[in-house]
């Protein structure tokens, strides 16, 4: 209890009991305080470490400078010089050279070793999977009672009850649009995508057929999302440009604010 | 071509406080200032490796000066480094037993305008030791224990970055972890009494 008191002092929400339990016993005052001297030792671990990475940067830095400029002094030398007749030598001249001349190449080598590592971070770090971690939101159920109406499954999904939500599906004597739309969700919340995007293609299916547009936005933008956790941005695609092209689209403004060099990026890599 | 950022000192120390881009702000210190403090340490005997390490410690010890808001820029950022880097290496030294004639010249050597950092560096000494506490733990205790403490990232966010099936585990995880670090530190208690005396 007292770790999960620091973290939320941490983030910067305080809590009434833990002053109480500091202010009345001394006991857990100095457990308190040996908590709080672990987290800062942990976070001068890690200051430690940043510190670190930008020693082991400058040295990198200083070693291709001094390649650089080895090398091209080594050029340069081979070169023999001529004489100028209007001030006799060239060597302040060439001097110079050498100096702007050696600046610049470390400059441009500096730029392409921090380009090209961050390009490969890029390629490397996007995947339909951390896109799907980037993207993913829960979806709130509007919950509006009536005198003694209460819908047995949307309690269980507004109570994160994900195994009953999808039984409830599964039993359910009328299945609607609602229903499937939860179930799938539960599915995405315990990661079964295959299940998920099976409900969500229901509900597009049903709607076709009926001609209806009950939860149909919401349909479309998790089975996007769900083809995403499935790793099939190919699949993904589509509905997502058919999304962002929709201004009407509950989702459009969620969409537009995705980043499509990454989709992109993802579906490259996926048809490798 | 983007020019290297640069800093004056007060710039510098907002750049610090502030936290947002600190990388910038550590590279910064490292091409504008390793050198001075480098080269007194290898004057006086020590490596390349030795020079690199101290100043690597007087970074980490200047940061966290600043971000406590203790840094009083009595002096500037070139000189606090330096002393921090000639008083550590002098440590150093008398560990090593070198000779009385060294120590006596380093002794000459100090400015008066340097900024008296004794207590600093023995809270740096004390940091170290509780730092290698936290390379004693395991790989994976280490990680989730950055990752949430320095990182500040959420359960979500590490779930991503590390291969546990879901939040509540991690959570069950740093809990381990954060217990065992402490008991760690429970186990050197001179060490640890003198750092409660230094966080109140």
């Amino acid at each position: 209890m007292m770790i999960d008191h620091l973290d939320e002092n941490l983030r910067g929400r305080t809590t009434a009991t833990l002053e109480e339990i500091i202010g009345n016993d001394p006991e857990a005052e100095k457990e308190w305080n040996y908590l709080c001297l672990a987290v800062d030792t942990v976070k001068d671990a890690g200051l430690n470490k940043q510190v670190a990475a930008a020693r082991a940067a400058w040295k990198a830095e200083l070693e291709t400078a001094t390649t650089n400029a080895d090398y091209h002094t080594a050029v340069l030398r081979s070169i023999p010089a001529t004489a100028d007749a209007t001030n006799g030598s060239t060597n302040t001249g060439n001097t110079r050279v050498r100096t702007i001349y050696r600046q610049s190449l470390r400059a441009a080598a500096m730029i392409l070793i921090i380009t090209s590592s961050a390009a490969i971070y890029k390629y490397v770090s996007v995947s339909s999977g951390s896109l799907y971690d980037r993207y993913y939101n829960g979806y709130n159920v509007n919950t509006s009672r009536g005198a003694g109406d209460t819908d047995p499954i949307v309690e269980a999904y507004n109570a994160k009850d994900w195994t009953t939500v999808r039984n409830l599906a599964a039993t359910a004597k009328t299945r609607t649009n609602q229903t499937d739309f939860l179930a799938g969700m539960a599915c995405l919340e315990q990661k079964q995508y295959s299940d998920a995007i099976s409900h969500f293609e229901q509900i597009i299916a049903v709607n076709t057929h009926a001609g209806t547009d009950y939860y149909q936005d919401e349909a479309e933008y998790y089975l996007a999302i769900s083809w995403l956790a499935h790793r099939s941005v190919n699949e993904a695609m589509p509905i997502l440009e058919k999304i962002r092209g929709d201004q009407q689209h509950k989702f459009h403004d969620k969409v537009e604010k995705m980043s499509f060099f990454d989709l992109r990026l993802a579906q490259y890599k996926e048809n490798k | 071509m983007k020019a290297e950022v640069t800093y004056t000192d007060v710039e510098l120390i907002a750049a610090i406080s502030d936290g947002t881009d600190l990388n910038r702000a550590i590279q910064f210190i490292y091409r504008q200032h390793a050198e001075a403090t480098s080269s007194f340490i290898r004057h006086y005997g020590g490596s390349e490796q030795d020079a690199d390490d101290i100043f690597q410690e007087a970074v980490v010890a200047f940061i966290d000066v600043v971000r406590k808001g203790k840094f009083r820029m009595e002096s500037n950022i070139r000189t606090f480094l330096a002393s921090i880097g000639k008083h550590m290496w002098f440590n150093e030294l008398k560990k090593r037993d070198r000779s009385e004639h060294r120590n006596r010249q380093f002794e000459m050597g100090r400015a008066q305008n340097e900024p008296d950092v004794a207590e600093l560096i023995n809270e740096i000494e004390q940091k170290k030791q509780l730092r290698d506490l936290v390379e004693s733990l395991g790989e994976s205790c280490r990680k989730i224990l950055l990752l949430f403490y320095y990182e500040n990232m959420t359960m979500k966010e590490i779930v991503h970055h590390l291969p546990y099936e879901n939040e509540q585990v991690v959570r069950n995880k740093k809990y381990k972890c954060l217990q065992q670090l402490t008991g760690l530190i429970k186990d050197n208690p001179a060490v640890a009494r003198q750092m409660q005396e230094i966080i109140k």
